[in-house]
Formats: structure tokens, C-alpha cells, sequence
């Protein structure tokens, strides 16, 4: 079996989420774990890596903004056309670890994209966890995604949504680090997990203000994004020491996640 | 001290008239501008037994040696011989006993025979430069024989590279070592580090195509220089294996109208320039009816006119394939003087053999 | 059992040889090199003995043989990715022991990394056979006795060459058949044991060390010096990194390859994802990425061996004349003064 081979997948759906980030629902039987992601591929154009942001009976979502030229020639699609993937691959939110604990999740942007079937999976198994605080920053209005289900998250989940300039109803304004503070970490009693996603700067700057409030860097989760070719670590192009992200990540522990220098 | 003195015949023997009185300075030729560092020796020699103890590293590249005094010109000649013979006749192959291909036995003793057919300078060429497409003091050692001894005046200036830091635009017959570089696709890895390099150094002639991640090249404008092949990572660009030559024409200096040189010959094969020199002697002696004056081969193919020349140098010079010649070339001179060339017409030159008439 | 061969008798085995086996070697591509009138040596088929570039390491390494600089994995068409063919042919590689050492090195990624076995690699690789040139003692860029890669075991074929022929000996009995009629001789190969360079890789087993030498200042005279041409890569025995690109024929947009092509983590936008900004944006910083998998990732992650082989093409291959063991050498010095600076305190 050939670890890189794309195979043609038939588009369910297309749902604009912002002017810059659509969803495609893609018809696949692949077996994914939450937070993992798969290789794209439009043929003559080439692929790029994608994470899975929702997934269902018979199809995988991708959320996915157009910033390169794979990307750009896959907004051109619609429903009917192909699509070709591969994958899953790379190592998911390890979701046995933040069964029964309080659950903060903390994202920037389209980095919500790759917590989005977990915390769906929450929201529709409540019992699975003791809470759920989730921090979403985006950079202004135009760029906020998951509308429908940040509403629904809003009502079953302990939420903070935030635009970083922006002023918006029932939204605060603010980089998502401000906010960090409002989890109420001593009512955890230690029995917690924390998901951070976003941008490499909100990352970094976010894991060192959960610092700042003692919180456990062993129970702090990331995951990262970084250029990939070939998604199965031969390419060398996602490597970080002696890691490769494509198959030791996209999640890291905080803990490896905080040492490791591009 | 003697005051009869035939400066013209010392100037002809390599000996250039000093404002001291009675005194001269010789020109050793140095073709291509190399020789081994041992003919210092010789230099130092001449310049302390009979000149004033310096020596100047000529514009030409000739070895200069100021001072020297009439009377002892004889001496210095006698001793030139060994560094005549072992240069000019061995080294080059030089027939020192015919000028401009008569017979006219050369009397070893009596120093050169001539001061045409001006040092080939050249830069160092692949012998050092990592820029250079040619060995300039091979091809130098080779043009030697060809054009000297003469009378009739050309001055050859070449250059490695298009860099052309031995000013092959500036001379009569500016010789510039190119090539078609080769393009292995198959070991492109689409770096653009060529792309860079040529926009960068050269002429602009290379784009990355971003469908397939290879190169396109505007062949037409590419001068030929190698400098992607020097960049690229992957040894994708390959110099062909005989280099080719580009010809500058008619470049010079001088009081009257400098100009620089223009493209006579592009992509030339080492036998076209050997064929187009061997025809130099019989275009100059054309243009002057046989009769050799000091006067520079940029000067004689105004005289008879760029097309004239064209016809008697390629006479029997069979093109390589790649090899394009300059329809017409229409210089651009200095004007020192607005309407230069319009004057009486009894100073109008003429060109070409007069028929006993003059 | 050994053997010792003239020209004729080597090109008579060659050709048997050749019927079953396609025979890469080293071979001269006159005035192909950077500079003129300068050559090339790189890898090659063969098809006479005379081709056969024993007395000068090549240019490029073996792994040009194995992957490619460039290499066609699928094939498109508007419906269907089909896998490129691999050779059927077996292949026999002539190399030296540092060359087959780098082998091992790149099995390890391409063949074991994360559990994915790639397709085209080991296609290739289970078709080679190793016909090891006994190392003339390499050149002044060699390290292979400080990298441990001097010696090796994984050869079917040990050549030991002379102006006169080759002398043989036959270690895999696939290849006693073609040695039948050949006069039998005494010969069994020696290694390199000593270069004229040497490096000393520093112990980097501590993460605080590895640290503070990520940030040391040694890294910055690279700004100046490196042009991140990508040419040690290339040259490099041991890197695999490529890029996927794909490519559509003539003017038929739905036909086409996917390509795989080597890449450098040496050239800007090795690690540029799509409107980011790119991680590594200096010479100094991609230098130190490539020098660390070289001497302490590549070794942390796969256990046995470092990365380097100690082949020097790398430090043949740079025009700007920056020397991999220098480079190793001052970076021991660097950590010796971190770990002096720690100890203090």
C-alpha cells in the first residue's frame, strides 16, 4: 500500500464560513481521530495538508483558507466536482486524557478548525467531561468562522469569544491571552486539560501566560502547523529537531511543544 | 651623444622615443599576458644592465623597460633573442621569418621586426578566474602566429567572460569567450538560483516557470556568460564542451573619435576566428594599397566601409552553424567635434588599391 | 574468493554482468563542472570498465542513484492517481564504504520513519546490490574515520583498482558465476583508518546545552558567509528532503505527472507555508538546522549512528568554501564554553 496515494472523493458540500475560510464536506469513509489532518490534492495544481474539522456518517469537513494555490484552485469547486485525499495522518487530541476533567480550550482564528469535532463530541456526550471553557479569539468579525455552532457551543460550553480589535455584541475585545485569567483554575482542583491552536505568535504567547497562572505545563496541548510535502516523514520538510510534525504531531504535549526550535 | 636617430625604425623595432633625449623604452610582448614569472630574470636584467633600473607593466601588456640608450640598443636586442625565441617562436609558433606571410628572414640579433600586429592582451582567464568560458592566454598563444609579425596594425583585446574586464569593447578586434549554456532539466530542482544570478549579473534572460517548477531561458538575449551555471546547486546548467567566442569590432580610444566596439560576430566557433584573422593582413594591405601606415584597424574599416570589410575577412571562412555575423554595425562616436566628418573633400581618405594612380 | 582482472578480462565480466544487472558507477562528464574547463563526476550507468571514476570521489553521491533528483511518483489523469513504474532490472552500485553507509543512513527515513514505508524508495532499494570500491584514501575534505562510516560489511563485490585492472572479491555467491574463467588472486579489502581531517563531534545529550548553542553567536558568521545555494545538500550523501510538484503535459490540463524533486532546507522557503512567514529566514539559522540533524536530531530520533557520513562533498561542492568539519569543530567549542558557563553558574 502506498503511503502517499490520493484518492478521488466526491464534494458533499460547500459552506462559506467567512469570506476567506469555507468548509468543504467531502464524502469518505476514513476513520480520523479529532485533531488529526489529511493530504488534499487537486491533480496538475498539488496538495496540501488539511485538518479535519468535523467529521460524520460517510463524510470528513475541511475548513479550509485560501491562501495558496492549491487552496485558491479548491475554492473553485462546488458540490459534484472531486477532490482527492490521503491520509489521515499524524498524531490527534489524545481525548482518553481529557476524559472527566475540565476541558479549557483555547483558540486563535482558524485554529478552531482542528478542535471543532471534539468539541462537538462534547457538547453531544456532556457526561464525557466535567466542564468545557472555551477561549475563541479572531482578528475581527469578517474573519469568524463556525458561526452556527459557536452559538451552540455558547450554550452548553463556558465561553469567551473575542475579536482582537474589533468591538462586536456580546463579544469582548482582546487577544485571547487577556482572558486566560477568567478560567477559574482553582475551582479545577488539578483536574484539568488544556488545548491551545492558533497561530505560531498566539501560541507562544498564549503557553507562556498559562504559565503565568501556574497551570500544569504537563496538561497543556498544542498543535502545530508547519509546511508539509509528504505527510509520513520522509520529505523533511515539517522536521523540528528530532521531531517531524507530520507524524509526532500536528498535537504536542506542551511540554515538548515549548523546547522545540524551528 | 648621436642625434641621428630614424625614430620610426626603433618605434617599428619596439623601441619607444623618450623625452630624454636618446633615450628609449622596449616593449617586450607578452602575448596573452602570461609568461612564466622566470622571464623576470630577463626584465630585471635588461632594466638594470641598460635602463634605469625600473620597469613599467604596460597598458598592452608588454614588459617595459624605460631608459634605455641608443647606443645600447644592439646589446639589448642580441640578448632579446632568447626570450624572442622561446616566447614568440616557440612558445606561439610564431614564423619570425615571414611579416605579414612574405618571406623576410629574421636576423635573430636585431630584436622584433616589427611592432604590428599590437601584444594580444588578455585577462587570466579559466587559467584562474572562476568566471571565465576560455583559457585567453591559449587562445592568445594561438592568434600570436596568426597576426604577427605585420606591419599592419590590429590590436586584440580578449576577455573570459561578457564581464569583459580586459575591455574587449575598447579595442579593434574584441574577442569575448561565451557559451550556449546546457539546461539538464532532470536536475532542476527549481531553486531560481540562476534566475537570481542572471538578473543579478547578467541579462535578465532566465524566468522560473512556476507551472512545472523548470526554467524558461529568452535565447535571444542571453549573452552567454555562465554565471548559471556557476550559481546552480545541482550542476543543471553545463557549459557546452567547446566554448564559442563573441566578436567586438572597432572599439578604440584616441584623440580624434573614441568609441566603443559593437557586436560583429555572436556564438563564432575558435576556427571562425582563426579564418576571419587569417584575412586581417589582406583586408589592411587592401584598404591601404599595400602599403602599411601606423594606423589601426578600427580606422580602416571606416575607410572602406563595414560591408567591405565583412566581404574580404570572411572570404572562405566557413560559419559554425550557431555562428551570426552583424548585417551592418553603425558605431557611436564621441563628438568631440559636432560634424566631425564633414570636411573638404580633398581630406577625404580613400580605400583600396589605387591602381599606380597615386 | 578473489580474483585478479586486466582491462579485457574486467570488460568481458562487466558485459556478463551488465545482461543481468544495470551497473552505476562514477563516471566523467567532461567540462560539466561549475567552473570551466572543470569536470564533472557524478553517478552514472556504465557500460565500459574503462568509464568507471575509481581514483577521484565523485562529485554527487551514490543516493542520486536510489532517488533522484527529480522522479515521476503518479501519474494524473481527471479521475485517478496511477503509481509511477519502478525498474524491474536489479541494479549494481558501485560505491565506496561511506556511500553505503549513507544508504543505511536514508533507509532509516524512508523505509522506517513513522512506520510509512516509501514506495519508491524501497522499490529501488531491494534491487541494489553494493560492489564496494575500496577507498584510495578519498581526499582532504574526507572524515569517514571520525563518523565511524570507514568501514563496512554490505557488498556483494570488493574492487580494489589499479592503472592495470581490478582486483575482485566475491563476498555474494549471486556473483561466482561471472568470475568462473577469471585467474584466481589473493585479495581482501582494507579500509580507510585514518584522514588527514578530523572532527569531533560534541556530546549534545543535554537540552539546556542544546539550547544555549541554538542561540550561541558562532551561527552568525553564516549570514555573511552562506548564500543558501542548497549545493552541500544536493551533494549531500545522506539528505532525502524533497518537494512534490505536479506537472501537466503540453496543452492537455488533464494529464499529467506528480513529480518528486529534491529539495534543500538550505534554500529560502524550505519551511514557507502558504501566506506565512517562513521559520528559518536566515543563512545562520538554516545552517544550524542542517548541522544539528546532521550531528545530534537525526542520531536522537534513529539511535545508532549520526546522519553525516564524513563523504566531504558537501565541503567540495560549496563555492563559498565553508568546511562542514570546521563548522562541527567550532561547534564543539561552543559547547564547551556553555558547558563551562553552566558550571559556573
Amino acid at each position: 500500500m502506498n503511503p502517499v496515494q490520493p484518492r478521488p472523493c466526491t464534494i458533499l458540500d460547500v459552506k462559506k464560513e467567512s469570506l476567506h475560510e469555507w468548509t468543504f464536506r467531502v464524502a469518505s469513509d476514513a476513520e480520523v481521530s479529532h485533531g488529526q489532518f489529511m493530504q488534499l490534492s487537486i491533480p496538475k495544481i498539488g496538495e496540501c495538508p488539511i485538518s479535519v474539522s468535523a467529521q460524520g456518517d460517510g463524510w470528513l469537513e475541511f475548513t479550509i483558507r485560501n491562501v495558496g494555490k492549491v487552496t485558491n484552485v479548491i475554492f473553485d469547486k462546488t458540490a459534484g466536482d472531486t477532490l482527492f485525499l490521503r491520509g489521515p495522518y499524524g498524531k490527534g487530541w489524545p481525548v482518553e486524557k481529557f476524559l472527566n476533567k475540565h476541558v479549557v480550550v483555547i483558540t486563535g482564528g482558524t485554529g478552531l478548525a482542528p478542535v471543532r469535532s471534539m468539541l462537538n463530541e462534547f457538547m453531544a456526550h456532556p457526561d464525557k467531561v466535567k466542564s468545557v471553557h472555551l477561549i475563541s479569539g479572531f482578528k475581527n468579525e469578517e474573519g469568524i468562522v463556525f458561526q452556527q455552532e459557536l452559538q451552540e457551543w455558547e450554550k452548553c460550553f463556558h465561553t469567551i469569544y473575542a475579536l482582537d480589535n474589533d468591538e462586536k455584541d456580546g463579544w469582548r475585545t482582546g487577544m485571547v491571552t487577556a482572558f486566560v485569567k477568567e478560567i477559574p483554575w482553582d475551582e479545577f482542583d488539578g483536574d484539568y486539560a488544556v488545548v491551545v491552536v492558533g497561530p505560531p505568535p498566539m501560541m507562544k504567547f498564549t503557553g507562556l501566560e498559562l504559565m503565568k497562572h501556574d497551570v500544569d505545563p504537563e496538561k497543556i496541548w498544542m498543535s502545530f502547523e508547519r509546511k508539509m510535502s509528504c505527510a509520513v516523514g520522509k520529505c523533511g520538510h515539517c522536521r523540528i529537531d528530532e521531531v517531524y510534525v507530520c507524524l509526532d504531531g500536528p498535537v504536542f504535549p506542551y511540554v515538548i511543544a515549548r523546547d522545540l526550535v524551528d | 651623444m648621436n642625434r641621428d636617430i630614424n625614430v620610426k625604425q626603433m618605434r617599428i623595432n619596439c623601441f619607444r622615443q623618450s623625452k630624454v633625449p636618446g633615450e628609449f623604452m622596449l616593449q617586450m610582448r607578452v602575448p596573452g599576458g602570461v609568461v612564466d614569472a622566470k622571464y623576470l630574470d630577463n626584465v630585471r636584467y635588461i632594466a638594470q644592465t641598460w635602463g634605469d633600473g625600473n620597469f613599467h607593466i604596460g597598458t598592452r601588456q608588454t614588459f617595459d623597460i624605460t631608459g634605455i640608450k641608443y647606443d645600447d640598443i644592439p646589446a639589448v636586442n642580441a640578448y632579446l633573442e632568447e626570450y624572442i625565441r622561446e616566447i614568440d617562436q616557440e612558445l606561439c609558433e610564431v614564423d619570425m621569418d615571414q611579416v605579414a606571410h612574405q618571406p623576410q628572414p629574421w636576423d635573430p640579433k636585431s630584436g622584433y621586426p616589427t611592432i604590428g600586429a599590437r601584444n594580444i592582451s588578455a585577462c587570466i582567464g579559466n587559467y584562474h578566474c572562476i568566471c571565465a568560458n576560455i583559457n585567453t592566454f591559449a587562445l592568445a598563444s594561438e592568434l600570436e602566429k596568426i597576426i604577427f609579425p605585420s606591419h599592419y596594425h590590429i590590436k586584440i583585446n580578449i576577455a573570459g567572460c561578457p564581464n569583459d574586464c580586459n575591455k574587449a569593447h575598447l579595442c579593434d578586434f574584441g574577442i569575448i569567450g561565451v557559451g550556449k549554456m546546457v539546461y539538464h532539466p532532470e536536475r532542476c530542482i527549481g531553486c531560481g538560483a540562476c534566475v537570481r544570478a542572471c538578473i543579478k549579473g547578467s541579462t535578465r534572460v532566465l524566468e522560473l516557470n512556476e507551472e512545472n517548477g523548470k526554467i524558461i531561458k529568452d535565447e535571444c538575449c542571453c549573452v552567454g556568460c555562465g554565471e548559471c551555471v556557476r550559481a546552480c546547486p545541482a550542476s543543471a546548467w553545463t557549459r557546452s564542451e567547446e566554448p564559442l567566442y563573441r566578436v567586438i569590432l572597432g572599439g578604440r580610444t584616441g584623440r580624434q573619435t573614441p568609441r566603443t566596439g559593437k557586436m560583429f560576430l555572436n556564438w563564432a566557433s575558435k576556427d571562425v576566428i582563426i579564418g576571419v584573422l587569417k584575412n586581417w593582413q589582406e583586408f589592411s594591405a587592401w584598404v591601404m594599397d599595400y602599403k602599411p601606415e601606423y594606423l589601426h584597424g578600427g580606422h580602416l574599416i571606416d575607410r572602406a566601409g563595414y560591408k567591405k570589410f565583412k566581404e574580404i575577412v570572411l572570404k572562405g571562412v566557413e560559419l559554425n552553424p550557431e555562428c551570426l555575423v552583424a548585417e551592418d554595425i553603425f558605431w557611436h562616436e564621441t563628438e568631440y567635434r559636432s560634424n566631425f566628418n564633414v570636411k573638404p573633400m580633398e581630406m577625404h581618405h580613400t580605400a583600396g588599391p589605387r591602381n599606380g594612380t597615386d | 574468493m578473489s580474483y585478479a582482472l586486466n582491462i579485457q578480462q574486467a570488460n568481458a565480466v562487466l558485459d556478463e554482468i551488465r545482461k543481468d544487472y544495470t551497473v552505476f558507477a562514477p563516471k566523467r562528464f567532461p567540462k560539466q563542472g561549475r567552473y570551466s574547463d572543470t569536470d564533472i563526476i557524478r553517478y552514472a550507468e556504465i557500460s565500459r570498465f574503462e568509464d568507471i571514476v575509481w581514483d577521484t570521489k565523485s562529485d554527487y553521491p551514490a543516493k542520486e542513484v536510489l532517488t533522484p533528483i527529480q522522479q515521476a511518483i503518479f501519474y494524473f489523469t481527471e479521475d485517478e492517481y496511477r503509481e509511477s513504474k519502478g525498474p524491474k532490472k536489479p541494479y549494481l552500485v558501485l560505491a565506496r564504504p561511506c556511500d553505503i553507509a549513507a544508504q543505511h543512513v536514508q533507509q532509516k527515513i524512508y523505509a522506517g520513519n513513522g512506520g510509512y514505508t516509501d514506495v519508491y524508495y524501497e522499490r529501488v532499494r531491494k534491487l541494489v546490490r553494493f560492489a564496494m570500491m575500496e577507498c584510495n584514501g578519498g581526499d582532504d575534505t574526507c572524515f569517514c574515520v571520525s563518523m565511524g562510516t570507514n568501514r563496512t560489511d554490505d557488498y556483494s563485490l570488493a574492487l580494489k583498482f589499479s592503472s592495470e585492472g581490478v582486483k575482485v572479491q566475491v563476498t555474494d555467491d549471486d556473483f561466482t558465476g561471472y568470475f568462473k574463467e577469471c585467474p584466481k588472486a589473493k585479495y581482501t579489502p582494507s579500509f580507510v583508518e585514518e584522514n588527514e581531517l578530523k572532527v569531533t563531534v560534541p556530546d549534545l545529550d543535554n537540552a539546556e546545552v542544546r539550547k544555549a548553542l541554538k542561540t550561541h553567536p558562532m551561527w552568525n558568521e553564516y549570514n555573511s558567509r552562506c548564500i543558501s545555494c542548497g549545493a552541500c545538500t544536493v551533494a549531500c550523501s545522506t539528505c532525502t528532503c524533497f518537494t512534490t510538484r505536479d506537472v501537466i503535459y503540453g496543452d492537455n490540463p488533464e494529464v499529467g505527472e506528480r513529480r518528486r524533486v529534491t529539495s534543500s532546507c538550505q534554500i529560502e522557503g524550505f519551511d514557507q507555508m502558504a501566506g506565512q512567514k517562513e521559520m528559518r529566514s536566515t543563512a545562520a539559522a538554516r545552517m544550524r538546522f542542517k548541522v544539528l540533524h546532521k550531528f545530534h536530531d537525526y542520531k536522537a530520533r534513529f539511535g545508532d549512528s549520526h546522519m553525516c557520513v564524513g563523504c566531504g562533498r558537501c565541503m567540495h561542492r560549496c563555492p563559498e568554501f565553508i568546511s562542514i568539519a570546521a563548522t562541527v569543530n567550532k561547534m564543539s567549542r561552543a559547547v564547551e564554553e556553555i558547558k563551562a558557563g553552566m558550571a559556573e553558574g
